[in-house]
């Protein structure tokens, strides 16, 4: 179950129409290492978790990304909403444009479009939070990459917010790695997959 | 140590940031506060926004708006460390704390502006049965990023 709070997490307040920023930050919505795939890779994987505490921080993480790409969906429409054709043009939203008018769909920056094949859900404990260790990193660097190439404060200020987040998920992740470990094999933590052969966890 | 494996330190109880300066941060723990140099180079945004208000309703609107986020980012940063420290005790009192105030401040926006939540319409129209304010009716949507 879930419950829509009627504001975001952070505030976003972009007051420059900029399609060529929609089009980078975009990728944060439907991209590889997006929110949506973030979301979508937490709240799968929560199911088989052997640790009860592990399939709730995915939860709690997987529904704060719901929040972040909220607020991505927030930028992406605020820097577009007052576009004419000859702005698309020129900063060569016309393509999106001729797709989707100013309407807000999953796409990475390089226009390929929001799958699923960009995220897993192994079932091995192990292999998934090894996997999200890495998916927060790569989502950092995005967002680095993102604040080296666009000036504008209004978008800066949410983006700088969205990259300290992967940090601490990162952290998270990586703790929830430690707890697991704690009920392994501690001789050898590949002896059994602790989500198929839950029986012989400690 | 093991080989083959990763290993991530856990977070000690630390040094916390007021919450202004958390959510300008992204977190509550000053130990994981960790910038990029490149986002440190162009100057934050100066406080236009709140001087760009022009009603005193718009003013009150956006602080209250605020004080909500911003408590409620101390809420979800520090569940995020109780779901890996259940028994930090510190962690735990300040969440009873900060899940009061968020309640408290949830029941005040109600009242003065519109409700947030369906929880929020329960409480407001038990203290207001007449009242005919319904979620999406009245303010703008979120992702408008303007105030009232």
């Amino acid at each position: 179950m879930w419950i829509y709070e009627k504001r975001l997490q952070y505030p976003v307040r972009i007051t420059k129409t900029c399609p060529k920023t929609a089009q980078l930050i975009i990728s944060q919505y439907g991209g590889p290492d997006g929110e949506l795939s973030a979301s979508m890779r937490y709240l799968s994987q929560r199911y088989t978790m052997p640790l009860k505490t592990v399939g709730g921080l995915l939860t709690d993480i997987g529904t704060e990304e719901l929040a972040h790409m909220e607020m991505i969906c927030a930028m992406v429409y605020q820097l577009t909403k007052n576009l004419t054709v000859e702005q698309a043009k020129e900063a060569g939203f016309d393509a999106y444009y001729i797709d989707h008018t100013t309407g807000i769909w999953p796409q990475a920056a390089s226009a390929m479009p929001f799958t699923a094949k960009e995220f897993q859900s192994k079932g091995d404990a192990v292999t998934d939070l090894t996997e999200n260790l890495a998916a927060e990193q790569k989502a950092r660097t995005v967002y680095d990459n993102l604040l080296r190439m666009i000036t504008d404060p209004e978008v800066r200020e949410p983006l700088k917010f969205l990259r300290a987040r992967e940090i601490v998920h990162f952290q998270r992740f990586g703790e929830a790695l430690e707890k697991t470990k704690e009920k392994l094999d501690e001789k050898n933590y590949y002896f059994f997959n602790p989500e198929f052969d839950k029986k012989m966890m400690r | 140590m093991h080989l083959a494996i990763t290993s991530v330190p856990v977070q000690n109880w630390g040094e916390l940031y007021d919450q202004d300066e958390a959510l300008k941060t992204g977190t509550v723990f000053k130990d994981l506060d960790l910038p990029f140099f490149a986002a440190e180079q162009v100057p934050a945004a100066a406080s236009s926004v709140m001087e760009s208000l022009k009603s005193p309703e718009e003013k009150e609107f956006s602080e209250k708006m605020l004080e909500i986020q911003k408590i409620s980012f101390v809420m979800d940063d520090l569940r995020l460390y109780l779901d890996t420290h259940p028994d930090e005790q510190e962690a735990l009192t300040m969440l009873k704390d900060i899940l009061k105030r968020r309640k408290q401040v949830m029941s005040e926006f109600a009242s003065r502006f519109y409700p947030l939540t369906m929880d929020c319409m329960a409480e407001l129209y038990e203290r207001e049965p007449s009242s005919a304010c319904y979620c999406w009716q009245k303010g703008a949507a979120p992702w408008e990023g303007v105030y009232c």
